[in-house]
């Protein structure tokens, strides 16, 4: 398999704080690559430059053949479900996939079918009508996700997707993901739910204050570390037992 | 693309009644003036033109200070309720952005000049004003009210909040309208000579006096207030370059 996304020597600071430190990692067309880090180990900030939100000093990235400088050539290839979780609250659920539809410049007679198609996905269509500001968080991460499948994206970013989801809202977001796999989409998937990503993830990759400290299969990992679970090769590698 | 957020900016003003209520306080200010100005003793022996001129000055005032307040949360609503990021993921540029929001204000003080056209005609009866009153208002108030959303988004790509945009646009506001209210006699030295040149309020104000009063109502004639306006929507524009480029910069999340 060649690689899809390929991170090369990328490093971020914010003022004297270093929140990506000489990054390289690559994911492979078609896995579920998992991301993983603490809380403040630059996992969002890696996500942000992968997704053009902000530049990184230096390093570079190539997205599909793409250098990240063609961003919106990459933007069309891409779905992301970011951290920042903002919506358009007076819109309902239709108009908002409506208007991001357009955006993407998904053609006007589609636009209809594909709007209901996704709703229906993410178990939203009884409330399309319903106002956003009234939606419960879990219906918030649905509508988020089936926006980032608005443009059929070729990879699929997802920053802390089931964060806040009761049991069954996480289930469902998972069998959805596994279900986009198998179509060819390929997910890069950043969490810290280890369950979730040791059951979802083909590869992962583990990042500590900005540098990456492992990349490989979990059963590599585990190997490497002399490890029973990915919980305690995720603390192995982080020092998170210490604290 | 352009078109989509401009459509989505209209939709959001009148979605949220933000539009409605200005358009209300603005159709009951000039309702308001203009009974005052027909009906009150003192005020309805002015001269017609004088009183024309003093409508314009209002209507002008009420839109420039409504589209400050208005502008100064269109750009920086989408950083406060973190709409920013997923809007900026999809393949639109920032100056798609910026042109989008750019005509929704406009288009706000499109409907203020629409709410203003009757009582320019009613205050404008029996005499030939109504016409160059209504084309120097569209001309003026678009061009100061060009210039005014330029440097208020320019404001918002620095400071990304709509507290302290708003704060600096009614400083900018203030800066400019209170030079513009004073008497011709105490602009008499150089500095206050030059600075009511460059004045837009002030410009504004010595055009349609200039069309209203003294009846110069060709664009010749007005030239030399047109100018300075002109170059005020250019000042603007390229302020509003530089903060889209240190905007950029920095990225859509200024930090992480």
């Amino acid at each position: 398999m060649d690689d899809i996304i390929s991170i090369k020597g990328i490093s971020k600071s914010y003022g004297l704080t270093r929140a990506v430190d000489d990054l390289t990692l690559s994911v492979k067309r078609g896995e579920i690559f998992g991301f993983l880090g603490r809380n403040g180990a630059g996992k969002t900030t890696t996500i942000r430059i992968l997704t053009s939100i902000i530049q990184s000093d230096s390093g570079s990235i190539s997205i599909a053949g793409l250098k990240n400088h063609q961003t919106k050539e990459i933007s069309k290839l891409l779905g992301v479900v970011p951290e920042s979780r903002g919506f358009y609250d007076w819109m309902n659920g239709l108009e908002y996939l409506t208007f991001f539809a357009s955006l993407y410049e998904v053609p006007k007679e589609k636009i209809e079918e594909k709007v209901i198609r996704l709703l229906e996905q993410v178990d939203l269509l009884k409330n399309k009508y319903k106002k956003i500001g009234a939606y419960s968080r879990g219906m918030k991460q649905r509508l988020g996700l089936a926006r980032a499948l608005i443009n059929d994206p070729q990879i699929l970013i997802l920053d802390e997707p089931t964060l806040g989801l009761d049991p069954q809202g996480q289930r469902d977001i998972q069998n959805l993901l596994q279900q986009l796999n198998k179509n060819g989409v390929t997910i890069f998937y950043s969490s810290h739910l280890l369950d979730e990503v040791s059951k979802l993830c083909s590869r992962i990759a583990i990042i500590n204050e900005g540098k990456l400290v492992a990349q490989g299969t979990i059963q590599e990992l585990m190997e490497n570390t002399k490890s029973q679970t990915l919980t305690d090769v995720f603390l192995s590698l982080t020092n998170s037992n210490h604290d | 693309m352009i078109k989509q957020l401009w459509l989505k900016e209209i939709r959001a003003e009148l979605y949220t009644w933000k539009s409605t209520l200005w358009l209300l306080i603005a159709s009951l200010l000039f309702s308001f003036t203009s009974y005052l100005l027909l009906t009150n003793k003192e005020l309805s022996l002015l001269d017609q033109t004088e009183l024309l001129w003093l409508l314009g000055k209002i209507i002008i005032g009420v839109a420039f200070l409504i589209i400050a307040i208005d502008a100064s949360s269109t750009i920086t609503t989408e950083f406060e309720q973190e709409t920013a990021e997923s809007l900026f993921l999809s393949p639109i540029s920032l100056k798609d952005f910026i042109v989008g929001k750019f005509l929704a204000s406009l288009t706000l003080w499109a409907m203020i000049f629409i709410i203003a056209i009757p009582y320019i005609i009613v205050a404008s009866s029996g005499s030939n004003l109504a016409l160059p009153f209504l084309v120097y208002t569209a001309i003026l108030g678009t061009l100061g009210i060009a210039g005014l959303i330029t440097i208020i988004f320019g404001i918002s790509l620095l400071y990304r909040s709509a507290k302290n945009t708003l704060t600096t646009a009614l400083v900018i506001l203030l800066a400019f309208s209170i030079p513009a209210l004073f008497s011709s006699t105490l602009k008499t030295n150089t500095v206050a000579d030059f600075f009511s040149r460059i004045n837009p309020i002030d410009n504004i104000f010595s055009s349609l006096d200039n069309v209203l009063v003294d009846y110069q109502t060709s664009l010749l004639q007005n030239v030399k207030y047109l100018l300075p306006l002109l170059i005020f929507c250019i000042v603007g524009w390229v302020f509003l370059v530089s903060a889209a480029k240190r905007f950029k910069k920095e990225g859509v999340i200024k930090n992480d």
